[in-house]
Order: C-alpha cells, then structure tokens, then sequence
C-alpha cells in the first residue's frame, strides 16, 4: 500500500501543478457567474438554467482532467523514460498501475469537491436551499463513475500507443455510453439479425455510466436516491472498475519494457 | 565462444549472475524474422568491483540491463541479483539504476524526487531526510534543491538521476551510459563519484562507449557483440599487447583495424 | 551576420496589404445584402439563419422543465405527446394529445433499464402544481420555464406560440403584467399580423389592466387579421378565433351592448366544436334582450 500512494501521490501533485484543472475551474465559474448576471424577466429567483449550466459544465471538465490526466500516465513515463528508474525499484508493474489509478481518481475527486462546493454555493445563494445531502450524492456517485472512467482510460493507455488518440477514444466512448447507453436496447429493437444480436451484447457489456448521472433530479430538485439502490451504484461501478484494472494489470505485466 | 582470461579474484561471490541468458524479439511486423539480441550470455559480477560491460551500439549491452531489472523477461535461461531470480521485485531492493537519457518528473524539485523514491524504498522519515541531505551535497545539488526539475541543465538532470539511483544505499548500481551527453566537467564529476562509491565497498556495474573512461575507473570489463559475450576480464589483461583498450576492443569485436597484425 | 532589415521590409509590406484589404472589402461586405454584421443581434451575427434550429430544441427544453425533467428523450415513444404541455395548459393552442402521452417509458425491459430509473425522474409533474414536491405554494417554480423561452423567441422570432406561451405564464403565474406585454410586443414587432398575440394582448388589457376599450380594439383586430387568412387557414385555426370573438361577446355583454355580443357570439358558435355551449350563452342574452325590449343589429363584422 505504501508504494501505490506513493505513486499516487506523484499524480496528485501533478494535477495542482498544472494548469489545466485552474484553466477549467476559472473557465466553468465564469460562464456560470455571466450567466447569472443574465436578467430574465427582472425574475432573480430563476435557478435551474444556471444549476443546468454549471452542471454540465462540471462534468465536461471533470471528464476532460479525468481522461486527459490518466490518459498521459503510463506513455509519459515511456516517453521520458521515467518508467525504467521506478520499475528498477521493488515496485511491482501491479502497484505502479493501482497507484496511477488511484492518483487519478483521487485528483478527480479532489477537483469535483472544488467543482461542487462551488456549485452549491451558486445555487444556495440565488435558491436559499441546501440540500447537501443530494448533492453529497450527486458527487459522490459522479465521482464513483469517473472511477471507471480512470480505469477504463488506464487500459487504453497500454492498448493505445498515443496519449491523444486514447484520449480522444476514451472520450467518444464515454460520451456515447452517457448520451446513448441508456437507449441500445430501444435502438436494437428496431433492426435485423444479426445487428439486434450485437447491439443487445453491447446494452449489457458497457458499463452504464449513466447511472451515476443525478443532474436532473438535482436541477429539478427531485428527492434522493434511496439509499440501497445508492450502494448497488457503488457495487456496478467497483465491480467495472476492478474488472478493467485487472486486465490492466495482466497487460502491463506482459508488456516488455524498454 | 568469449575468450577466458584469469578469474578476478575468484574468492569474491557473484552478486549479479546471468546463465545462458537468450532473449527474442519478435517482430510485429508480418513475415519479419525474431530478432536474437542476446545467445546464452554467461556473466558474473562480484562484490566491491568496478564491472564495464563494452559493446558497440545494438550489442545487447542495454537489453542485458533490462533483463536484470526484470523489464524485459529472458526467452530462456536466468537472471540473478544477490542471488534472488530478477523477476521478483524484492531482488531489486538493494540496486540502484540510472537509466541512459532520463527526464525526471518535471513539476517536482530534486528534494520531491528523491522523498518519493525513498518512499518506494520504505525508508523511515529521519533517514530520508537525512539521505537526501547527504546525496544532494554528492552530487552537488544542495544549491538547487527546491528548484523544479524542469529548470536544470542536462548536467544537474544527470546528477539527480545518480541522486534517486544511490537514494537506498545500494550495494550494487546499474548504470547505462551515465556520462552520455556530458561535458567534460560533468564527466569528470560522475568519474569522481563512482570512484568514491568503489571506496565504500560498492558494487558498479556500467556500460559506455567512452573507453579511456572505463580504462580508468574499471576493474574487469566483458566485451559483448551481437548478443554474444566475446570477452571478460581484467581491463589490463582485455588490452594485453595492443597499445589501448579502444585497440583491443576493436580487434575483439573483428573490426580491421591498421595496428592489426 | 545576415542583416534583419529585409524581413522587416517583408512584415512591413504584408502587413500594409493586409489593411490595405480589410479597408477594400469591409465596404463591400458591409453593403453586402446577407451580411449577419447588419444585425444588432449577437445570436443572429453568430449563427445567422441556423440559429431557428435551436429554438424549436429550446421551446421543447422549457416543456421538459415544465414537467421537472420528466421528459421522453428521441428513443422513447413520443407518437401520443404531439402538444406540449406547457402550450396546452394556457389553453391557447389546440391540443393533439390523447391522454396517452405520460406512459412514453412504458413498463420496464430488462434490469438495467429498471435499475436505471431510480436515476432521473420518473413520475409525470407539472412546475404549475408545485412539481415533484407536490406543494402547491411554490408553484411559482413555473418561471423556471421562462429562461428557456426566452432563448427560443430570440433564436425564433417568427414563432409565435413561444411568445404567447411566455407571456401567458408571465402573467399568469408570475403576475408580471409589464414583462408579458413586452414580450407580446416583441412579438408583434416581429409579427405584425399575428392575431393569436393580439388575442394575448387583449387578454393582458381586460384581465390585467381593465382596459376594456383596448383589449376590444386589440381583439377587433385580431379578428380582421383572421378573416384576411386564406380559407383553408382559417379551417385550421378556428380555436383561437371561437376564442377572440367570445371574449369580444363577453365584454360586449358586460358593457351592456347585447345586441353586439349575440352577433359575436352566433360568430363563434359558426366554427366552434361545441357550439351546444354557445348557445346557452346565446339563448341567456336573447332572453335579455327580450326583457329590455332593446333591438340593435351591430354592424356586422364581415
């Protein structure tokens, strides 16, 4: 464990020393905060376009610093041969790759408590409601899907020779599953064999990402999740996520390095 | 076959030991024959010596080296360091490695490189600061200690690699090309401290280009080519009757030279 | 050493050239006739006419919020909602749905299709009772409508039912009578033969302002504007003409000029869907008429 945080720990600094989360954070506040100023109707207790806004402002960044972060890890350390003096430590290829996967996924979790604490207070001041408990839940379960995100990206990483093709993958397919996931079953229904037979493998084998996508109860001020079918979200995404970081881990152990 | 000259100093143990280490590459591409980089390399490094391993380039010299610190897996044969198989990581706990040509995290100071090395190693606060106090003023970085990586010169980047590699104390240090692309000063000062780390009773185990360099500071050296290792032993037996080692070198690895007879 | 002056010579007369054709061809695309640079309107400079493509997506965005997010997305069954709600709760549209339209997600496929409705909303609520918290003093929350109206008039100002949607639940709801006219009269400014936001606007005068005068001379208006519409149109658009001329009736009635408000209200009973309603109305101010002795044939307004 020491040697996994240790390399997570690495990932953690590189993220606050960069600029793309402050670009991204300066970038969501202050189309949220113009917005705000927006006068419709001489009405200022109008909310939700804004909750909308940030909020969907809030995932793009958070999905641009989860990919684009864990997405550069491991050819990073190829391309400037970083990997080659930490390998020849008594660091196992298994704890280098869970230490890149949980830097990445603890730095997102550390921009979505800044992305959130912001959104709350956005919201507070303009609705005078607090209700931290979906929002805790709305984090918590976005957070929860940038999880599988960060490992589903780790695998590309090895899979993808360059860091911006497996990003640009990587984002494509998170997109799709998010816009379209939901809906395969619908789309399969309406085609032949065998594309029905392909597009159902594909409903069930995708993890649902959507899932963890609370926005509209939170814009529309819907009550919370309950909370059992809250921890079986967790269970969906851990399990996924384990899955995708065990055929990481087999991968890179193949994988010769040089 | 490699030429036998007389064991050095037959008494030492082996802490670095291949047998009949043969490593394939096969090709990605289609119908392109495997690539043999090395064919059943025997090797022995002892305790306390100076070990230059010499090699024109794509000799085998840094695929050998990745096979000790278990980056690459031996096609057949084995690999030993302190006695333990290289494909455990526990056998690499008391190495240290500098690889050819690295950039170290750049957004880190030299003090955060080396404290997040020390980490890996496990080393308890006290000593590492201590650790890190003591290579710094080695390598003579202590100046630029809080200073991010990015704004060091090739020289001070080199010098913090030597830093991460000692940062555990090694008994034994890899070291690939470690004066490549160094002026003649930098040159001098790694010269210098791996000359010091041979007074402590460290084992080196490097390979270069610069043979006037290994004349001076090695032991033994071994001489591969093609994979295959064409000789080992002591650096003055290696040159015998040519006028330098670049001359032996050269007649070894069956390139005509005129001093040939 | 190569002297620099050549390259300075070189950047110097690009940049002359440069100018030197912005100057030339600004004049021409100013007086160019499909120059967006015309406009006052960001929108338009930005997205010209493509920006009509938005609004429909943003009218049916605030009909989303309408129903707190409860919404059939493009996979789902949308054939039964053909008229939004938010549209047909003003009672100005003619209304295509069967009652048919909640049940879009139909019963549940499969478990991940059942698992994932705990993740948005599920149950059919409208913003005008108060939403999902089902509490009718906040039913205010109806303005959370408006910003995405708003949009859809500036992205289309040829739509008209965005406008007298806004301006209904403006006024309404909100009780903001100042915003609603403005809004109507952007409409009209975009529309100037638009008798669905002269009705609008006559509604806004008489329940409003009490103005009677004006919302008659508005509605009269509105009429003629209808009667100028092709037949077929006219065919098409009956509803808010049994609407207009009702409303004229009953401020006719109110104002005692009976013999007025029966010639509206025979108008209306022509084109109505339920002219047995109208002719309740029109038997009560008959008798009326009876009672006063009272006889006067308005002049008729075809």
């Amino acid at each position: 464990m020491n040697n996994i945080f240790a390399v997570a720990s690495i990932v953690i600094k590189e993220l606050y020393r960069r600029k793309d989360f402050y670009v991204l954070f300066i970038l969501t506040a202050l189309i949220c905060l113009v917005m705000a100023t927006v006068n419709i109707f001489n009405d200022k207790h109008i909310i939700r376009y804004l909750k909308e806004i940030c909020l969907l402002l809030i995932w793009v960044a958070s999905l641009v610093i989860a990919i684009s972060t864990t997405a550069r890890q491991i050819p990073a350390e190829r391309e400037n041969r970083t990997l080659l003096p930490l390998l020849a430590k008594p660091l196992s290829r298994t704890q280098l790759i869970l230490g890149k996967f949980f830097g990445c996924w603890i730095a997102c979790g550390l921009a979505l408590i800044c992305f959130y604490g912001f959104f709350g207070a956005l919201s507070g001041s303009r609705e005078h409601l607090w209700p931290l408990m979906n929002y805790m839940q709305a984090a918590f379960l976005h957070w929860i899907m940038l999880g599988v995100v960060v490992a589903g990206v780790l695998l590309g990483s090895l899979v993808f020779a360059a860091p911006s093709s497996n990003s640009t993958i990587s984002f494509v397919v998170v997109a799709g599953i998010l816009l379209v996931g939901r809906h395969l079953d619908k789309v399969a229904l309406t085609m032949q064999e065998p594309s029905r037979s392909i597009v159902y493998s594909v409903y069930y084998a995708i993890p649902h990402l959507e899932l963890f996508d609370l926005r509209d109860l939170i814009i529309h001020n819907w009550p919370l999740v309950p909370w059992k079918i809250f921890s079986l979200a967790i269970l969906y995404a851990l399990a996924y996520a384990t899955a995708l970081l065990i055929a990481t881990c087999v991968m890179f152990r193949r994988k010769a390095v040089n | 076959m490699a030429r036998d000259f007389e064991p050095f100093e037959s008494a030492m143990s082996a802490i670095l030991k291949t047998e009949k280490l043969r490593v394939e590459f096969s090709s990605r591409e289609f119908r392109q024959a495997t690539k043999v980089a090395l064919t059943g390399l025997d090797l022995e490094v002892n305790a306390g010596e100076i070990f230059g391993f010499l090699g024109p380039n794509g000799a085998g010299k840094t695929t050998t080296m990745n096979v000790l610190l278990g980056f690459v897996p031996p096609t057949s044969g084995a690999a030993y360091l302190f006695g333990i198989d290289v494909r455990q990581p526990i056998a690499r706990q008391r190495i240290g490695y500098l690889p050819e040509l690295t950039y170290y995290y750049k957004f880190l100071t030299a003090e955060e490189l080396l404290r997040f090395y020390a980490k890996i190693f496990s080393l308890a606060p006290g000593e590492t600061d201590k650790r890190i106090d003591q290579l710094l003023k080695l390598v003579e970085l202590e100046h630029a200690r809080k200073r991010p990586i990015k704004s060091y010169s090739k020289g001070m980047q080199q010098r913090v690699g030597l830093a991460q590699a000692l940062i555990n104390n090694p008994d034994l240090l890899i070291l690939d090309e470690p004066t490549s692309g160094l002026d003649p000063l930098g040159r001098m000062k790694v010269r210098e401290i791996i000359q010091r780390l041979k007074n402590e009773g460290k084992t080196v185990f490097f390979s270069s280009h610069e043979l006037g360099e290994v004349e001076t500071v090695c032991d033994r050296v071994a001489i591969i080519h093609q994979g295959e290792l064409k000789a080992v032993g002591r650096v003055n037996e290696i040159t015998g009757k040519h006028a330098s080692l670049e001359k032996a070198f050269l007649e070894i690895i069956g390139y005509p030279t005129p001093s040939t007879p | 050493m190569r002297s620099a002056r050549p390259s300075y010579l070189l950047l110097t007369a690009l940049l002359v050239l440069c100018f030197g054709l912005a100057a030339y061809l600004g004049t021409w695309f100013q007086n160019w006739q499909g120059s967006r640079t015309q406009s006052a309107d960001v929108l338009n400079t930005l997205l010209g006419d493509s920006r009509r493509m938005f609004a429909n997506h943003f009218y049916t965005k605030a009909d989303a919020y309408y129903h707190s997010g409860y919404y059939p997305t493009i996979f789902d069954n949308r054939n039964n909602f053909e008229t939004p709600h938010m549209a047909e709760d003003t009672g100005a549209v003619n209304s295509k749905n069967h009652g048919e339209e909640e049940g879009f997600l139909g019963p549940p496929r499969d478990w991940i299709d059942a698992f994932s409705r705990n993740f948005f909303p599920d149950r059919h609520t409208h913003l005008d009772e108060g939403g999902p918290t089902e509490d009718l003093s906040t039913s205010t929350d109806v303005r959370e409508i408006l910003p995405w109206l708003k949009l859809s008039t500036e992205l289309d100002p040829d739509n008209v039912q965005t406008y007298t949607v806004t301006a209904y639940w403006l006024r309404i709801r909100m009780h903001k009578d100042k915003e609603a006219e403005a809004v109507l009269r952007e409409g009209l400014r975009n529309n100037p033969h638009s008798y669905d936001i002269l009705y609008e606007l006559g509604r806004l005068y008489d329940e409003s302002y009490h103005d009677t005068s004006r919302a008659r001379n508005v509605w009269e208006l509105a009429v003629r504007y209808w009667l100028k519409l092709p037949p077929d149109e006219q065919k098409e658009n009956t509803l808010v003409f049994e609407q207009i001329t009702t409303h004229i009736g009953h401020l006719e009635e109110t104002a005692g000029n009976l013999a007025q408000a029966l010639n509206w209200f025979e108008a209306a009973q022509k084109v109505s869907l339920t002219p047995g309603e109208l002719q309740k109305r029109i038997d009560e101010i008959k008798a009326k008429m009876a009672d006063q002795s009272q006889l006067v044939v308005p002049k008729s307004v075809y």
